[in-house]
């Protein structure tokens, strides 16, 4: 902003030789002349020393404004009470914009209204011409200092959105090598512990336990940018923890797949109920498979074992006898989401697919 | 022995570096290169020419998915048998897309990851239940109707890459479908192919993109 105001000064800078010559009419033309060059020279100076932003200070811009005005009351005093041009003309605005650009509305109107002040009192007769320059000085100042302040607003905001954007990603990248590291060994732990049998055994599927818990944490975490608001969150990530019961393999499509909440803990709920009931008829820990997939208008859940499957006329049995089964359970579960649930029962083991629509 | 597996390890953590380059050795497998960072891989495996990479994908530059891309450009014949513990889904997919025909994870057990070295030496696709579940929603994604139909599942192999990601064994498919192991393998072998292929495809397209532009400039 600076950078440009310079530039700025430069013309105005320019504008004022040129009408100063052209007009040449000094009573004092010694006095007169030197206010020019003191301008010229001034220019530059401020120039280079507005360069450096920690020398913008109170003390920059106010001896930069005492210039300006004192150009002003040079005035009079050179060309006489009866004068129609100011010595300095534009070149004033050199310090007007400085001090919008550095306190906003409020500097740039405080710098017109002192400017204007000194320029009509300096006169002996005013005209409309100056009455409209003193009313352009307060709109310029007023205007360019809100919109400098603007500008500084939003690229402060924007500065501060890159800065957490860059440390986010830091923190994302510290967290992959940390938790990298920390997966390598569980992984480790667990394999050779399974493989040394006994109490090692046990730390092993602790470990084992871990590592699926720090995963879906992972995953959860890596989710979180996604657009799953109050109202939704990630079936993915849900069934994901299941993976924690032993025997138990999760698979999940790439990304999120939200639904609404509720959904997703009914959903994950019956999911845990299919699996207790592997618990129950196959054995305690017994191999089992969740496999989630985004048919883009609905999503299906399908959670396999490979027991021996369930006895023909067993379901039919506890029916008869009044009893809800699990498998009912889990059906009407999944028909108050609006969706099915279907059984697939044989030698090779039983499966459940459900289906909920979006 | 002349006609042992030479195989190559790669892998940052020395621990899993060491375990792993032991078990295969004591399986029989000629462990023919070490190496801890993907430059080290990538120079190493053109030395060495192994036929089968183990390979970890989280290791310092350059990543596993570009030593994956790298070797099989250098060597198409060797295979890569992707070994990770966080199982990052996008790393994993692109190593795939890349050209990985095996993925295991770090916990699976020392007879699964020789198991898996064997079948991926043989030329045969090591899927996990995590990759073919990957691999699927892959499918699903750029099911489009302007996607060719050389580039899509035919209902057989959504059929069969589906029951791979709920745990079946390609035997137990194999029963279930009434076909034959080959069958079976070769359907899920079909399915890398043609996500490898959609992958070239997108590629191309991209590179084509940018060379209009070039042109463009010009």
């Amino acid at each position: 902003m600076f950078r440009a105001l310079a530039v700025l000064r430069v013309v105005v800078l320019g504008y004022t030789v040129v009408v100063n010559v052209y007009r040449n009419n000094y009573d004092r033309p010694v006095l007169g002349w030197s206010c020019v060059a003191i301008m010229v020279v001034a220019t530059f100076v401020l120039i280079a020393v507005y360069a450096a932003p920690e020398r913008r200070g109170p003390a920059l811009l106010v001896v930069d404004l005492a210039l300006a005005v004192a150009m002003l009351l040079a005035t009079p005093v050179a060309k006489g009470p009866w004068f129609h041009a100011t010595i300095p003309s534009y070149w004033i605005v050199g310090a007007l914009l400085a001090w919008a650009v550095r306190w906003g509305w409020r500097g740039g109107t405080t710098a017109a209204v002192l400017l204007g002040a000194v320029d009509l009192l300096t006169r002996s007769h005013v005209e409309q011409k100056d009455w409209g320059n003193v009313f352009l000085l307060l709109l310029g100042g007023s205007m360019v200092g809100f919109v400098c302040e603007s500008l500084k607003a939003m690229a402060a905001e924007r500065d501060e959105a890159q800065r957490e954007a860059a440390a986010a990603a830091e923190r994302a990248r510290l967290a992959r090598v940390v938790h990298d590291g920390v997966l390598q060994v569980l992984a480790l732990v667990q394999r050779r512990g399974g493989e040394l049998g006994g109490e090692a055994a046990d730390l092993g599927r602790l470990a084992g336990e871990q590592e699926q818990v720090l995963r879906t944490l992972i995953r959860s975490q890596a989710a979180a940018p996604a657009p799953v608001g109050a109202s939704t969150a990630d079936l993915a990530v849900a069934l994901g923890v299941l993976g924690a019961r032993p025997g138990t393999e999760v698979a999940l499509p790439a990304g999120v797949v939200p639904l609404p909440r509720e959904v997703v803990s009914e959903l994950v709920a019956v999911v845990r109920a299919c699996l207790d009931n592997v618990d129950r008829h196959v054995g305690d820990g017994a191999p089992a498979w969740v496999l989630l997939e985004d048919l883009g208008d609905a999503v299906e859940v399908s959670v396999r074992d490979d027991g021996s499957g369930i006895p023909e006329g067993r379901l039919e049995a506890a029916a008869a006898q009044g009893r809800l089964g699990v498998a009912e359970s889990i059906r009407g579960r999944v028909h108050d989401l609006g969706g099915t649930a279907t059984l697939d029962s044989g030698s090779y083991g039983t499966e459940w697919t459900l289906r909920v629509p979006r | 022995m002349t006609d042992r597996i030479r195989v190559m390890v790669v892998d940052d953590h020395p621990m899993w570096r060491d375990a792993v380059e032991r078990d295969l050795q004591a399986a029989g497998y000629d462990v023919v290169a070490v190496a801890a960072t993907g430059t080290e891989a990538i120079n190493r495996f053109r030395a060495t020419r192994p036929q089968v990479v183990v390979l970890d994908l989280q290791i310092p530059e350059p990543s596993g998915v570009e030593v994956t891309a790298t070797v099989l450009a250098d060597e198409p014949s060797s295979r890569v048998l992707i070994l990770s513990a966080s199982g990052e889904q996008d790393d994993v997919l692109a190593a795939v897309k890349a050209g990985a025909t095996g993925y295991i994870v770090k916990s699976a057990s020392r007879e699964e990851l020789l198991a898996a070295v064997r079948r991926v030496a043989r030329g045969d696709t090591v899927f996990t239940p995590g990759l073919a579940a990957l691999v699927l929603g892959e499918f699903r994604r750029i099911n489009e109707p302007e996607t060719p139909p050389g580039e899509k599942l035919t209902d057989r192999e959504t059929e069969i890459l589906k029951m791979v990601a709920k745990g079946w064994e390609y035997k137990q498919i194999a029963e279930r479908l009434v076909i034959s192991h080959r069958t079976v393998q070769n359907h899920v072998q079909n399915t890398l192919r043609k996500l490898q292929m959609h992958n070239r495809v997108e590629l191309t397209r991209y590179a084509i993109e940018q060379g209009l532009d070039e042109d463009e400039d010009g």
